[in-house]
């Protein structure tokens, strides 16, 4: 009797994680079923029409933040069209001190564009910083940077013809971490933006139910406000507004086009990873929670919304059921075909393997950079390690938010995608040797 | 100031991706004919015709195959039993095709007594199939022929009246089974445009032929050029590509990887102390692949040899398709290969009439209905070479010669000279072909019904696999029934014959050609304990004949 419950157990856990894979699967591959005109960039730019606000918030990002503001500044697009807010809390004075040093350099060059909004009351996070800065942003479109971001010269002309072309007020453009050989989990986290940003965002938006990106997003100003800025409770702020949006029924248009897209880095070290994903995570508990994906209008939306949400948890159970599954592998015996269907999870693992190889090879192709057969081979001995950082990371969530730990945990930025020929041209030398 | 890139590398320039799109639209477009109404009824009036062909008389003709009785026997096996075969399963062939047919049989009201005889619930699921292959033929052919109907008519045409086609379509075969999702996997191929999840469905689609029949692989270099070649056409970009072939391979490789699967969990991948001597027999998967990699026996074309089937059982059916289609066949890849690269529908087509074809040929041991799989394929190189034929003579004239020719060869198949419809009997008179005419089955019908009244329930019977369904899933059941094929090879069934004693034997149940069929398989006397049972120690009960078909049922006077 219990071995039959066991058995049963077994099997029902291998259907659900099977399940959990295949749609993993096919939202990861996604974006190639689909027609290429629905991602694309547009092959050419209209006129400059839309004026462009850039939100920037910032904390303890001393390292980064002043490259950032110039590589801002210098877009392609006229700058009496782009206005860019430094957002940064009273208490972070060094990152107040090297954007104000940015923002000088700006100005000497002739660039009045640049603003620093400096707050002190709280709560001391992204949201509240964006909410902020909203209040003084000026122009008809609102943009968030990260500190980090390096955003391509041509952006604002991409969205400013996209925007005007398709009437769209949502339009989220592509963001891809680069340093892919910094840290044994690099690849994998930077394949995981490939995938999310060329693929599986698209089925979000396809199906009208997204958690959009935290950069690199473009809003309708006055869409924004309307529906009242982020929510400042919540740790994923930008997952909370896209379901927002998705409830008002507004489009997102998705841009993924590897020449345009945002770069950034991969957390420099593994607690700073773990921090990064317990947030996501938490923060996705924490919209599961709100509620708002109840409101979506279509049951397919509230289904996938709520599948998307409750991911983290699901990951953690994952993460358990692993540990447990390598038992079973070494000590249970089971009748055949429990075993054969319980092996079914593995061979879609074994696909998603598959598609992250390709993947890498995808992504650095059309970035231009190499990879070598050892670095699938890296891949193939980070992934089960990087699973199980997914689920200690889904657990850690779990447990912060239980204990009621609703604080913002942030990730460190070093610049690891920037070389330091790109720091010297962006000024960092310059403004250094005027200091001396 | 000029705008600069920061850095940023661009390694697609913009007008390359835009031409890189357009050509994609373009090539996709070359794929897309709409059918229109006259297609549709031209697609309706094939299926319809097949159905009617392939079911009319169904459960009269043919006789009950023993290969039929097999599957069926292992459907029942999963069914009733949990298992793959009632008896040890020696992975003679993987069993996606019985598993069809088992779940096909589970969902029937009454299960395998749904249609009467078991086997019949297993022809009815053939009849199904051959409508959805129908289907697959008449679109491959329709896009092969870059829309036009005439092609798509000639070659359901083929497929559906044939007597060749007719005879033996019918009948429960793996083959039959197989060469339905072997025409699915390439109608997915040939779908307006192949993204990634169209070929995935495609591999999933050949990978599930490969383990319902393993003859299916000689079709796999051909279908992957096909992938390939749409690959390259739709893909927009390189990862597009890369994605669906490497998912149509991981797709394809995956019900395999699952059979293996299933041999190594049961520890039986490998033979027993890695021992491939063809000498001892043992379970195990590559064993078995070993040892049916070693089987020969004499060509299809030597008549003395012990199979001739080309010359007792294909060429007396339908000569006009076997040599229509070997002709069609050698033009489709003479001309398919100098248009492969603007099309390369001919070369395909005519490779996998070819693949088939020296399958066949090459000398390996063969049964009458493994020319199966090339019915199709024959019919879809002779309805593109005329279809081709047609297309290069000046259109007023093709307009008129086209129908006038094809209708006149239509009338010449079906009607006595050709036969498919009808034929002159024996007298000279017309009736119709054998297979709406003839009954056999009731033949076997009754040995059944005769067993039944007559035999005690507990008796020990040398049988065939046709019937041994009917006696084990039907009360009274006969527990001790076992087919000699099984009683010669797998030592627990000739347990319940004290290991192979003629004495332990109580009956013997004669299908029609077993006597022949075990001095065949008597190469190492494992036969022999029950020819000597028949030939020395029994007395005939009772016997039917009608024409060639000849059964008997024999006591052992034991």
């Amino acid at each position: 009797m219990m071995k039959d419950v066991l058995y049963a157990s077994i099997l029902l856990v291998s259907l659900f994680v099977s399940a959990q894979s295949v749609w993993t699967l096919y939202m990861t591959l996604y974006g190639w079923d689909q027609p290429p005109a629905e991602a694309s960039a547009p092959e050419y730019f209209r006129e400059p029409r839309l004026s462009f606000t850039a939100l920037l918030p910032a904390r303890h990002e001393e390292d980064v933040i002043r490259g950032t503001i110039l590589r801002l500044a210098e877009s392609n697009y006229p700058p009496d069209l782009v206005q860019v807010l430094v957002v940064c809390s009273a208490d972070d004075q060094g990152t107040i001190d090297e954007a104000e040093a940015g923002i000088e350099l700006l100005r000497r060059q002739g660039r009045e564009n640049v603003e620093l909004v400096v707050f002190s009351d709280g709560p001391v996070n992204k949201p509240h910083g964006l909410n902020v800065a909203l209040a003084r942003a000026t122009n008809d479109v609102v943009v968030i940077f990260d500190a980090e971001d390096d955003m391509h010269p041509d952006i604002f002309d991409v969205v400013n013809t996209v925007m005007e072309e398709e009437q769209v007020k949502v339009v989220q453009a592509g963001v891809q971490l680069m340093n892919f050989e910094a840290t044994w989990y690099s690849a994998l986290n930077a394949l995981e933006y490939f995938f999310w940003f060329r693929s599986r965002l698209h089925y979000y938006a396809h199906v009208g139910a997204i958690p959009l990106g935290g950069n690199t997003i473009f809003f309708d100003r006055a869409l924004i406000a309307r529906i009242g800025g982020w929510d400042e409770t919540i740790l994923t702020e930008d997952a909370e507004i896209g379901l927002q949006l998705s409830v008002e029924g507004e489009r997102v248009r998705i841009v993924y086009d590897h020449r345009y897209v945002t770069r950034e880095e991969v957390p420099p070290t593994l607690k700073q990873f773990i921090k990064q994903r317990t947030r996501w995570n938490q923060g996705f508990i924490q919209v599961l929670h709100k509620g708002t994906w109840r409101k979506l209008k279509t049951r397919k939306q509230r289904r996938l919304a709520f599948a998307t949400l409750v991911f983290p948890q699901g990951q953690a159970i994952l993460g358990v059921y692993f540990a447990f599954s390598l038992f079973t592998m070494v000590d249970l015996k089971t009748p055949v075909l429990v075993a054969e269907l319980s092996y079914i999870p593995v061979l879609i693992v074994l696909a998603n393997f598959l598609a992250t190889v390709v993947g890498l090879y995808s992504f650095t192709r059309a970035h231009g950079l190499k990879t070598t057969p050892s670095a699938v081979a890296g891949l193939a001995i980070a992934w089960f390690p990087y699973q199980l950082v997914l689920a200690y990371a889904s657990l850690r969530a779990v447990s912060r938010q239980v204990r009621g730990h609703l604080d913002w945990e942030k990730t460190a930025h070093v610049g690891g995608h920037r070389g330091k020929t790109a720091d010297r041209s962006l000024g960092r030398d310059e403004v250094s040797e005027n200091a001396a | 100031m000029p705008p600069s890139n920061m850095g940023f590398t661009s390694t697609e320039p913009r007008s390359t991706a835009r031409i890189t799109r357009r050509s994609s639209m373009e090539s996709a477009r070359q794929w897309y004919y709409s059918r229109g109404p006259l297609g549709t009824f031209a697609l309706a009036f094939a299926i319809v015709s097949g159905v009617v062909t392939h079911s009319y008389h169904l459960f009269d003709y043919p006789l009950y195959e023993t290969d039929e009785g097999i599957y069926l026997e292992r459907a029942w096996a999963i069914i009733r039993e949990g298992r793959l075969s009632p008896q040890t399963y020696v992975y003679d062939h993987a069993p996606g095709g019985w598993m069809l047919i088992a779940a096909w049989v589970f969902l029937l009201p009454g299960h395998f007594e749904a249609f009467g005889n078991p086997v019949n619930s297993a022809r009815v699921l053939m009849v199904i199939l051959h409508a959805g292959s129908t289907f697959f033929l008449f679109e491959i052919a329709r896009k092969f022929s870059r829309g036009g109907l005439l092609a798509p008519t000639i070659a359901c045409f083929f497929f559906n009246f044939s007597w060749l086609a007719v005879y033996y379509q019918r009948m429960a075969l793996l083959d039959n089974i197989m060469v339905f999702w072997v025409l699915l996997s390439i109608y997915l191929l040939l779908r307006e445009e192949v993204r990634l999840f169209a070929g995935l469905w495609s591999g999933l689609a050949f990978g599930v032929a490969m383990v319902t029949k393993e003859n299916a692989v000689f079709f796999a270099p051909t279908i992957y050029y096909l992938l390939t070649r749409r690959a390259k056409n739709d893909g927009v970009d390189s990862t597009s590509r890369e994605l669906t072939l490497f998912f149509w391979l991981f797709a394809a490789a995956t019900p395999v990887l699952a059979y293996c699967l299933y041999a190594t969990l049961n520890g039986e991948f490998f033979p027993p102390g890695m021992s491939f001597s063809l000498k001892h027999t043992s379970v195990s998967l590559l064993y078995e692949a070993w040892y049916q990699l070693h089987r020969n026996q004499a060509t299809l074309f030597n008549r003395r040899s012990s199979t001739p089937f080309l010359y007792t059982a294909w060429l007396p059916k339908d000569p006009f398709l076997l040599a229509a289609g070997t002709v069609a066949m050698v033009i489709c890849i003479l001309a398919g290969w100098r248009q492969r690269k603007a099309d390369p529908s001919l070369l395909v087509a005519g490779t996998l009439a070819f693949e088939i074809a020296f399958y066949l040929a090459r000398g390996s041991v063969i049964l009458d209905f493994y020319v199966i799989p090339l019915i199709p394929m024959y019919a879809l190189c002779i309805a593109l070479v005329a279809d081709r034929a047609f297309k290069s003579l000046p259109e007023r004239t093709s307009r008129v010669l086209a129908p006038a020719v094809c209708t006149a060869v239509a009338a010449f198949l079906l009607l006595p000279p050709g036969g498919y419809l009808i034929k002159h009997g024996s007298t000279g008179q017309l009736q119709a072909a054998d297979p709406y005419h003839v009954p056999q089955t009731f033949m076997q019908n009754a040995q059944i019904s005769w067993i039944r009244q007559h035999i005690p329930a507990n008796s020990r019977i040398i049988s065939d696999d046709d019937i041994w369904v009917a006696l084990h899933d039907v009360n009274p059941v006969f527990p001790y029934d076992e087919s000699h094929w099984n009683a010669a090879s797998d030592p627990q069934v000739r347990k319940i014959f004290g290991g192979g004693r003629w004495y332990d034997i109580d009956y013997i149940v004669l299908s029609n050609q077993m006597k022949n069929a075990m001095i065949l398989n008597n190469t190492g006397n494992q036969e022999q304990w029950m020819l000597n049972a028949l030939d020395y120690h029994s007395t005939e009960v009772w016997s039917i004949t009608r024409g060639s078909v000849s059964l008997q049922i024999y006591k052992v006077n034991n």
